[in-house]
């Protein structure tokens, strides 16, 4: 197995090495045996291969397995290399003998070899996979410079800073720190205003109450949902070739409203897994089951329905193991985990809990949940208190008539997921190969046995596995939750491969720290608003992200945080960011997806119908990206661009690129010119001079005021454009007022078309479309 | 010189040294990304500069031609004289056993093509008259006539052939070769996908998507009219000479700004702009057939300002000339089920080829007076074949159709690397089965993979803790058809 370039970043992160030569199994050793063996020595007895006849095969993957007796010696003698086969055949010459076969393309490099010949001489030890263990939160590392320290994490990142005789970055000013952590929190930047209010604000805790506002501002669960959104894959569209629109915006508005009201995160488990086995479920618990509804559809003439409803099933399994416990559940879909303790018969004990829903990849979606809107409800108020107003003596015409006023309201429906009757339940069976149709033993609900058990004696349903998933007991759901939160606010997770937390994911930056968190957030009973307040109020988050001489070299991904974090905007950011700097951003929220402008494809979605859209009109043309009509076959483009993805399944992670394509979107889609335009109208509104207005339009984009030199930089290409459009009148009206509209009576349209030049370069710059 | 010149050259240095020395491409595409924070010059560490594959390819550049539907073999390809004889006749019920059909209960009736087939060329290929401009190209093409598949519907099948995987979420075959290869062209995508007769392909944009591959990697979509990439055209008002001016002005800002803050990510912007900038220039340039001279469009059969397949196959020999590696062509209207006349194996197909078959003779020939047919590989044909019998829906109707088959069918290779004049693989006298030389469509996959220099199972890349590749588990050289 090739060493991948991780190992750079592992060997950097790795602390000095210890006086005792043996190295490290966790860090240094089962990611060698996992990469290099367990393909055909691991837990997957199907491939196995070696070993003494009738035993199964060798196992590398376990102390027992490793020891067990050959033909003739033992795999692993520990303490003596040279009586050990493993090192023999990894040192072997002779090309039929050598381990990795070399057919197999894999080849261990000779300091590989060198640590595995160590370990076997120090003993060789195993231990439990980390991530499998039980986070206990370890008590806080002491550090020299305490005075540094503002909460918990700083004392593991300063440690280990601390450890490399490296030192952290002076906190960044306060406007870098506005911007930053309005964008962190809300996804808009703040305004100028509050920005200001909280430059002035000389109260000791005026960062955290910044912090405070910021966290409960409707913007909050509107830039956290779309993060859970990619989780969810929610879309509004049922997927496969004809890709058909889907209403279930139900659910997306659910998730904006459950982090606003910052509603446990245990609780918001229990909702989407299983609302509809809660006791009484509300509206709003129905509604959270369309998590797993957003699974797609096939409506494709001839498929087979149990096919579909089968890969949903399958889909359902793979994303809950994924979103919850970091876990590469999917491979055991085929055959039993090549590297994780996780058979082929678990997956379809998992599988299992979640074979038992009425849907049937169904054209209709059904089963779906009708509610009323919260415009509707005002009037069912009304006449439901009419009708208990008939009192006493009640007529029955009357009062029916109010019955079928109230039930005639129209309703909006969603998805969900309800539990077949009993009669009707289905059987699982193991598929081999994956494979719906070649169907071997039944198995019944249940969890893999490496992880903790279920309660005993409760129901086997999707409710005890969602209780399951979030039990103080699980070792994984705690510390997959915190890394991603993590991730959200610092750019990379403490576990970089925050998708994977098994044996084939990379280990923590910061073990100690993720266990810490972990805790914290069990010990804060999930409070997600507590948790991310948390990270934003550390000193870690606080820094400046200036770059020292060196540290670029030795730590490009700034895992060690020696300085704050920057790091490209999300495609929604990128929108909303320049929607909001130009005032044009309207800030309704929740109800049916909108259509903002994108130019016609002339396509047809396969078998189905047109994929151009007529565009929203009045401030449905400029929402927030989140409320854009998610169409699986066809995304908004100018949001793929920046790496939005189709969300046909599950993105757990999304790629951060650079490229010339966003260049053409920023530049040149209309709607960014629109902001340049609406942009440039505020900035001549916004003062009498040139400078003056070049400081507005800076500032609405970056908080900051601009430097000299930037002002001058601005305004020599204000001059430049001005003179350019002077002679060009044609071009600068069109360039002032298309798309946005006519400019007020009495504009100067070549000094407006000049301004427009400069809010585009505003809204393009480097610095606009990162935060700092 | 730049305060931070020497580290960021470092740095580019080491990735660059870590990422050859032992020919991981997932490390440096990993490492690409990394060193993207990480350098000051992008072209160091461009995840799309060129890069050598594992050996000396044969093909340097791919277009894929794909009808997307399945385009019926037995009307084109696979003559069966025998099944002309038995037309009407029930299946035989082996044929049957354990069979699902996408349209198709009950006992069906076979039915032999009513097309005129006749041999041509050198190695004597089997052509039907629905395909009248394949004839004088029979001497460049192989026709693999025992192609099969593992899906019977058209958006799964299409996923496995681009993506090796039957389900949404894989790299495609295009994102898999520009990130083994990165791009020729600095000023044009590595990878770009047409469409024509109105409709995507049933894959939708996973077919040239770029899966769990860095976006970069992505099939660029070019559009044969309006904005040939999106957003690539000034906006009215705008103009090139502004447009430097303004892109001026945003370097120097940025330029502060990276020697402010130091960092590499800002290099690469002020990089992208430019890039952004020449690609302006560039891409209309070479989207713009009506700079070709008269004669080479009417062998095409393209008219500037169409959004014809014709179009398209003229596009793509242009794309490739300019150093684009991958042009995948997408055509709507092959699902010849007999629904309604269009969809008729006689006229139906008649009509569907006269647009169809003159462009990709006229990019074959074009190709090879170019001298680019050696290394450019070209590929027709479909997701999967069309039954030995007429489809169950329409089978009482005056239209002649066939339902979807997964375990046969035909599609040609030309150029790059692939022996010409050649049929190769037969099916059973009734078209049922394969009775020699099997291709699997990631048999397929591994061979267009190795024609571009790479062994198929070692180009991988990690992702969720596993080393992915387009053959997934399988695939095997088909070598004989090999120069």
């Amino acid at each position: 197995m090739k060493p991948h370039a991780l190992t750079a970043i592992c060997v950097l992160l790795a602390p000095p090495a210890q006086a005792a030569d043996t190295p490290d199994f966790q860090r240094e050793i089962r990611p060698i045996l996992s990469n290099s063996c367990y393909k055909c020595h691991g837990p997957d007895a199907a491939e196995r291969k070696g070993g003494k006849d009738g035993s199964g095969g060798l196992r590398l993957d376990t102390e027992a397995g490793a020891r067990a007796a050959l033909d003739g010696g033992v795999a692993i003698a520990p303490g003596h290399p040279d009586k050990s086969e493993l090192v023999a055949r990894i040192k072997e010459s002779d090309p039929d003998e050598l381990m990795p076969p070399p057919k197999s393309g894999v080849k261990l490099t000779s300091h590989e070899i060198g640590l595995l010949e160590q370990w076997v001489r120090g003993g060789a030890k195993y231990v439990k996979h980390w991530s499998y263990v039980k986070p206990r939160q370890p008590p806080l590392p002491e550090v020299t410079n305490k005075q540094w320290l503002r909460n918990g994490v700083d004392s593991f990142i300063l440690a280990r800073l601390e450890k490399d005789g490296l030192s952290p970055q002076p906190e960044a000013d306060r406007l870098a720190l506005a911007r930053r952590v309005a964008l962190d929190l809300t996804g808009l930047p703040p305004s100028p205003e509050e920005a200001d209010a909280f430059l002035n604000d000389q109260t000791p805790d005026a960062y955290e109450r910044f912090v405070d506002r910021l966290l409960a501002s409707s913007a909050y669960g509107e830039h956290w949902a779309r993060q859970w959104l990619d989780l969810a894959r929610y879309a509004d569209s049922a997927g496969y070739a004809d890709d058909p629109l889907r209403q279930i915006w139900g659910f997306r508005d659910y998730v904006i409203r459950s982090f606003n009201a910052n509603k446990p995160f245990d609780q918001f488990t229990l909702e989407q897994i299983a609302g509809d086995l809660l006791p009484n479920a509300t509206d709003d618990q129905l509604i959270a089951t369309a998590f797993h509804r957003n699974t797609m559809t096939n409506n494709e003439g001839g498929t087979n329905d149990e096919e579909f409803r089968n890969a949903a099933v399958v889909d359902r399994a793979n994303t809950t193991m994924s979103v919850w416990m970091g876990t590469s559940f999917a491979c055991a879909q085929c055959h039993t985990h090549k590297y994780d303790p996780i058979t082929h018969q678990e997956y379809f004990q998992i599988f299992a809990f979640f074979n038992n829903t009425q849907d049937a990849d169904r054209k209709d979606e059904s089963p779906l949940h009708g509610y009323l809107g919260e415009e509707q409800q005002p009037q069912r108020a009304q006449w439901e208190a009419q009708l208990a107003g008939l009192g006493a003596t009640p007529d029955p015409q009357k009062a029916a008539a109010l019955r079928k006023q109230i039930d005639g309201l129209a309703k909006i429906t969603v998805p969900i997921q309800r539990d077949l009757a009993p009669a009707q339940r289905r059987k699982t069976q193991v598929q081999l190969r994956g494979n719906y149709q070649a169907l071997a033993e039944e198995v019944t609900e249940g969890v893999p046995a490496a992880f903790h058990p279920l309660p005993e004696g409760a129901p086997m349903n999707r409710l005890t596995l969602a209780r399951w998933l979030v039990d103080e007991a699980n070792p994984l759901t705690p510390r997959v939750i915190a890394n991603r939160f993590w991730e959200s606010i610092f750019g990379t997770g403490i576990v970089r491969t925050s998708e994977e937390f098994g044996a084939q994911g990379e280990l923590p930056s910061h073990p100690e720290l993720l266990d810490w968190l972990a805790g914290e957030l069990l010990r804060e009973k999930w409070d997600v608003k507590k948790h991310i307040r948390l990270l934003v109020t550390s000193a870690a988050y606080r820094q400046s992200s200036k770059v020292t001489p060196g540290m670029n070299e030795r730590d490009p991904g700034n895992r060690l945080l020696a300085r704050g974090p920057r790091i490209r905007h999300s495609a929604e950011m990128v929108r909303d960011q320049a929607l909001a700097a130009s005032g044009l951003l309207s800030r309704k929220m929740f109800g049916p997806p909108v259509r903002p402008p994108q130019p016609n494809l002339n396509l047809s979605a396969a078998f189905g119908g047109g994929l151009d859209w007529k565009n929203s009109t009045g401030e449905d043309a400029h929402r927030r990206a989140l409320y854009t009509e998610w169409r699986r076959t066809a995304p908004y483009a100018s949001l793929t661009t920046f790496d939005a993805p189709n969300r046909e399944v599950c993105t757990l992670r999304r790629n951060q690129s650079n490229t010339p394509l966003q260049a053409l979107v920023t530049l040149n889609d209309p709607v960014y010119l629109e902001a340049a335009q609406a942009l440039a109208r505020r900035m001549m509104a916004s003062a009498s001079t040139a400078a003056g207005m070049a400081d507005h339009g800076f500032r609405r984009c970056l908080t900051r005021p601009p430097t000299a030199l930037e002002s001058q930089r601005l305004l020599a290409l204000h001059d430049e454009a001005l003179a350019w459009f002077k002679s060009r009148p044609d071009k600068a009206t069109a360039f002032a007022t298309l798309p946005l509209g006519a400019a007020p009576a009495g504009t100067d349209l070549p000094d407006l078309a000049a301004w427009t030049t400069v809010a585009n370069v505003l809204l393009n710059m480097d610095e606009t479309l990162m935060k700092r | 010189m730049h305060p931070h010149f020497d580290l960021l050259q470092a740095q580019t240095r080491r990735a660059f040294l870590r990422s050859t020395g032992q020919f991981s491409l997932g490390a440096i595409a990993a490492q690409a990304l990394l060193a993207r924070d990480a350098s000051a010059s992008p072209a160091a560490v461009n995840p799309l500069a060129p890069r050598m594959p594992h050996y000396a390819p044969k093909a340097k550049r791919v277009v894929y031609l794909h009808m997307s539907g399945g385009p019926p073999h037995l009307d084109i390809f696979d003559y069966k004289p025998e099944l002309v004889k038995r037309d009407g006749q029930p299946v035989p019920e082996q044929f049957l056993k354990g069979k699902t059909f996408a349209f198709t209960t009950g006992l069906p009736k076979l039915m032999g093509t009513p097309r005129q087939f006749a041999q041509h060329g050198q190695g004597g290929i089997w052509m039907s008259d629905a395909v009248p401009n394949f004839h004088g190209i029979a001497d460049e093409i192989c026709v693999v006539k025992s192609m099969f598949t593992d899906q019977f519907n058209h958006t799964p099948a299409e996923l496995l052939l681009f993506t090796g995987s039957p389900r949404q979420g894989r790299p495609s075959m295009g994102s898999w070769t520009t990130y083994g290869l990165g791009s020729e062209n600095e000023n044009l995508p590595g990878f770009v996908a047409l469409v024509s007769s109105g409709t995507q392909p049933s894959g939708g944009q996973s077919l040239w998507g770029t899966g769990f591959l860095p976006s970069v990697f992505q099939g660029v979509q070019c559009r044969s009219k309006g904005d040939p990439v999106l957003y690539v055209s000034d906006p009215a008002g705008m103009d090139r000479e502004l447009r430097r001016k303004t892109l001026d002005a945003l370097r120097d800002l940025n330029e502060a700004q990276q020697r402010e803050l130091g960092h590499p990510e800002t290099a690469t912007r002020i990089a992208q702009y430019e890039l952004a900038f020449r690609m302006q220039t560039s891409v209309p340039e070479v989207m713009d057939i009506s700079l070709e001279p008269p004669g080479v469009l009417a062998d095409y059969g393209a008219k500037p300002g169409d959004a014809s397949f014709a179009n398209n196959c003229l596009l793509a020999r242009r794309l490739l000339e300019k150093g684009v590696r991958f042009v995948q062509l997408f055509d709507w209207g092959w699902d010849f089920h007999g629904t309604n006349k269009n969809e008729d194996i006689r006229d139906g197909l008649s009509a569907k080829m006269r647009a169809s078959d003159r462009p990709v003779a006229a990019l074959i020939r074009d190709l090879k007076q170019r001298g680019l047919l050696d290394d450019t590989l070209v590929v027709w044909g479909g997701e999967f074949g069309r039954t030995p019998f007429r489809e169950g829906r329409t089978s009482g109707g005056g239209v002649l159709g066939r339902d979807h088959f997964p375990d046969a069918f035909s599609l040609f290779l030309a150029g790059g690397g692939v022996k010409a004049g050649l049929s190769y693989g037969e099916t059973d006298e009734l078209g049922f089965s394969i009775i020699e030389k099997k291709v699997h469509v990631h048999d397929l996959q591994a061979t267009i993979m190795h024609l571009l220099g790479f062994n198929h199972e070692k180009l991988t890349y990690r992702f969720q803790g596993r080393d992915f590749r387009l053959t997934d588990v399988h695939g095997h050289v088909v070598r004989d058809i090999l120069l």
